[in-house]
């Protein structure tokens, strides 16, 4: 075989295990979809969206205080998160470039890489056995340390992404450093900024473990933060582990509305991304 | 550009402010329903559940007009006492569907109790970050140490079984039934009988006929209520077993595949044709497994179910310790299951909070009662006898708060 024929053959067998592994990708994404879809769909009903969880032989019933529940506990997380990850995001991005800007960057990678059961046992260990009580505080607190590397370091790298002839510009014009960064840096990368919080969301929205020993779960209506509440991941945990058929119908309806809730986030994250480039 | 961020900011906080308020008013319908039927009767007679309309009903307890009864729990005037507990995944389903319906009899406590497993239970009403604990093993010594005071009190008894998935030779289910020994089943769990038409199994149901099919063994992977009261079980009617293997909420099992919790053996029985395991009766009702009747000390071969657990608790109750800490692995007595045990509350007899202490007894006295035994029937738990019953009430009637301050009362 010749040089020039044996060399495609090799491009076209290349080819076709990509093309091959691209296909089994979106096999595994679709599966998944697809399977949460078909057994979840059932279950939904405006019920489901607006009623407290019933127990077992008990018909009908939703889990509307976990949706709640969710939304409390990721509110809390962004709310604690967000403001630090932006201020450390700008601290690196800005001010970062010594020895102290890599320790926190590595310290921020390390961060994210901790299993998110030792991020739940951090926060029981620091809020919930010291208060005494679970409470959706503490959660928020976990899923919190969680989102905290991700929005860090997307801050930095979107407010890397201003040109710097913009900051030298400013300086120029005899602006002070403080006062380029928020009225001039900040404002060009926010978009990134948001696109990034609302990515980290999306990551943590899904998470189990950091709730079992914070959040804790309530099978009644709960907007107090310093109470157990229910989230919905904690609730498909429940369900599911269950032995009854009603229970894990409604495990795959609860699976179905945080798939959902995951997409819905991840996609505004991407259309909030592409209009920033667009702008 | 600016704007939309601005934008999206803003409709997340209305969504996450306006959700929490919004979504409160929701079961609003429910308590004005509840003090209706409050006013309508004078005495604190406890409203029925929706759907349980009871068929046997104690006749203090009127039935009421199904629509009128909210599906949801009331909404209290004033703000209920929480109360949180935390434990046994076996008594789970029950103490939901208790705590839902106990929400309707007295809206002024809301329990809410999570399954994270007895170890979870015992460990965290140890350290208090729970009112109450559950726990299917029982505390031992060092754990009573490390909580002074701490009293269990049986609820509900349950039944191991051991659930099976095999086609005899002729490639049918073999069917509920398969008569099973202490030593076979220990011979089993030991990885000493490995075939189905091992001479000791076909000795003891000649009519099954059983195929010459490999044992799967299934067991549990993690730490659990069921795993001791089938250990302690086999360490009680097996020499070999106690001195090889032992008892406690995880061993060092000899053979066999993990599952996590009753749902993982029940799952790889289901799916795993010539396979065995242990796990709750209601995990082999729901999953529609075939299980065995085991052989108890008097020798006769019994169908676990709840009148057999029953049974069981009932010929245990004159070796009930001071402590309540009672397994009732094989119990004498014709009509007793031989593998079944109590499910306990961890409770503190000195509670730091009066009025908690107050709502827990009350609930404690309702799950005991007729109608709670009617809810734990209707989920395949066993209700205790009323020797057992007297002797938690007796405890009850002990409790103190706040460093020895009797109960209030209502």
């Amino acid at each position: 075989m010749s040089n020039s024929l044996w060399r495609k053959f090799v491009n076209v067998l290349m080819h076709a295990a990509s093309a091959l592994s691209v296909l089994l990708a979106v096999t595994a994404l679709l599966a998944v979809l697809g399977y949460v879809l078909l057994n979840g769909f059932s279950a939904l009903n405006t019920d489901f969206f607006l009623r407290l969880p019933t127990p077992v032989g008990i018909p009908g019933g939703g889990v509307a205080n976990a949706i709640v529940g969710s939304m409390i506990v990721i509110g809390l997380a962004t709310l604690f998160a967000a403001p630090i990850g932006l201020g450390a995001g700008i601290y690196l991005s800005e001010f970062g470039d010594n020895w102290f800007g890599d320790l926190v960057r590595y310290l921020a990678d390390v961060l994210s890489g901790v299993p998110s059961i030792v991020v739940g046992i951090f926060a029981y260990a620091l809020i919930v056995s010291r208060q005494g009580y679970f409470s959706a505080l503490s959660a928020g607190f976990a899923l919190g340390v969680m989102m905290l590397p991700a929005i860090t370091r997307t801050t930095e790298e979107m407010l890397r992404m201003v040109p710097t002839t913009l900051r030298e510009g400013a300086l120029a014009l005899g602006v002070p450093r403080w006062r380029t960064t928020v009225s001039v840096v900040l404002p060009m990368g926010m978009g990134g900024v948001v696109t990034g919080i609302v990515l980290a969301i999306a990551r943590v929205a899904g998470e189990t473990a950091p709730l079992l020993f914070t959040a804790f779960g309530n099978p009644f209506w709960n907007v107090d933060v310093a109470k157990p509440i229910a989230t919905l991941p904690h609730t498909v945990y429940t369900y599911a582990i269950s032995p009854y058929a009603d229970w894990h119908a409604k495990a795959w309806g609860t699976a179905l509305v945080l798939t959902g809730f995951v997409l819905c986030t991840s996609l505004l994250a991407r259309r909030l991304g592409r209009q920033r480039h667009l702008s | 550009m600016r704007h939309q961020w601005f934008l999206v900011l803003m409709v997340a906080m209305l969504v996450l402010v306006g959700c929490a308020p919004a979504a409160q008013p929701t079961p609003v319908p429910a308590p004005a329903q509840a003090q209706q039927q409050a006013a309508s009767q004078p005495t604190p007679v406890p409203t029925t559940p929706p759907t349980a309309v009871p068929t046997e009903a104690p006749a203090a307890a009127p039935t009421e007009e199904p629509t009128a009864v909210p599906t949801e729990a009331p909404q209290a005037a004033v703000e209920p006492v929480q109360l949180t507990g935390a434990g046994a995944s076996f008594p789970y389903p029950l103490y939901s569907r208790w705590f839902y319906d106990y929400a309707f009899r007295n809206p002024s406590a809301r329990f809410n109790y999570q399954s994270i497993g007895s170890g979870g239970g015992i460990r965290q009403i140890t350290a208090k970050t729970v009112d109450f604990g559950g726990s299917d093993a029982l505390l031992t010594e060092e754990m009573k140490a490390a909580a002074p005071g701490l009293m269990q009190l049986p609820t509900v008894a349950g039944a191991v079984v051991l659930a099976y998935n095999v086609n005899d030779a002729a490639g049918t289910a073999v069917p509920t039934g398969l008569k099973l020994t202490p030593e076979v089943i220990a011979g089993i769990f030991l990885g000493q009988i490995t075939t189905w038409n091992d001479a000791q199994l076909v000795e003891l149901n000649p009519d099954a006929n059983l195929p010459d099919q490999d044992i799967l063994v299934a067991r549990r992977s993690d730490g659990s209520g069921t795993t001791f009261l089938f250990t302690s079980y086999l360490s009680q009617v097996n020499e070999e077993w106690k001195a090889n293997v032992g008892a406690g909420t995880s061993v060092e099992w000899p053979v066999g595949l993990g599952g996590r919790g009753n749902e993982g053996v029940a799952g790889i029985v289901r799916a795993q044709p010539g396979s065995i395991g242990y796990v709750e009766l209601a995990y082999a009702t729901e999953n529609n497994l075939s299980y065995a009747y085991v052989r108890n000390q008097a020798g006769i071969f019994i169908e676990p179910n709840l009148s057999t657990t029953t049974a069981a608790s009932n010929a245990a109750v004159a070796d009930m310790p001071e402590d309540l800490g009672q397994l009732l692995v094989n119990a004498p007595g014709d009509d007793s299951y031989p593998i079944a045990g109590y499910t306990f509350l961890l409770v503190y007899q000195d509670m730091d909070d009066c009025a908690k202490a107050r709502e827990l007894i009350s609930f404690i006295e309702w799950a005991l009662s007729e109608e709670g035994d009617k809810d734990a029937l209707e989920l395949l738990y066993a209700p205790l006898g009323d020797a057992v019953k007297a002797m938690v009430f007796e405890r009850l009637a002990g409790m103190t708060c706040a460093g020895g301050q009797p109960i209030p009362s209502r």
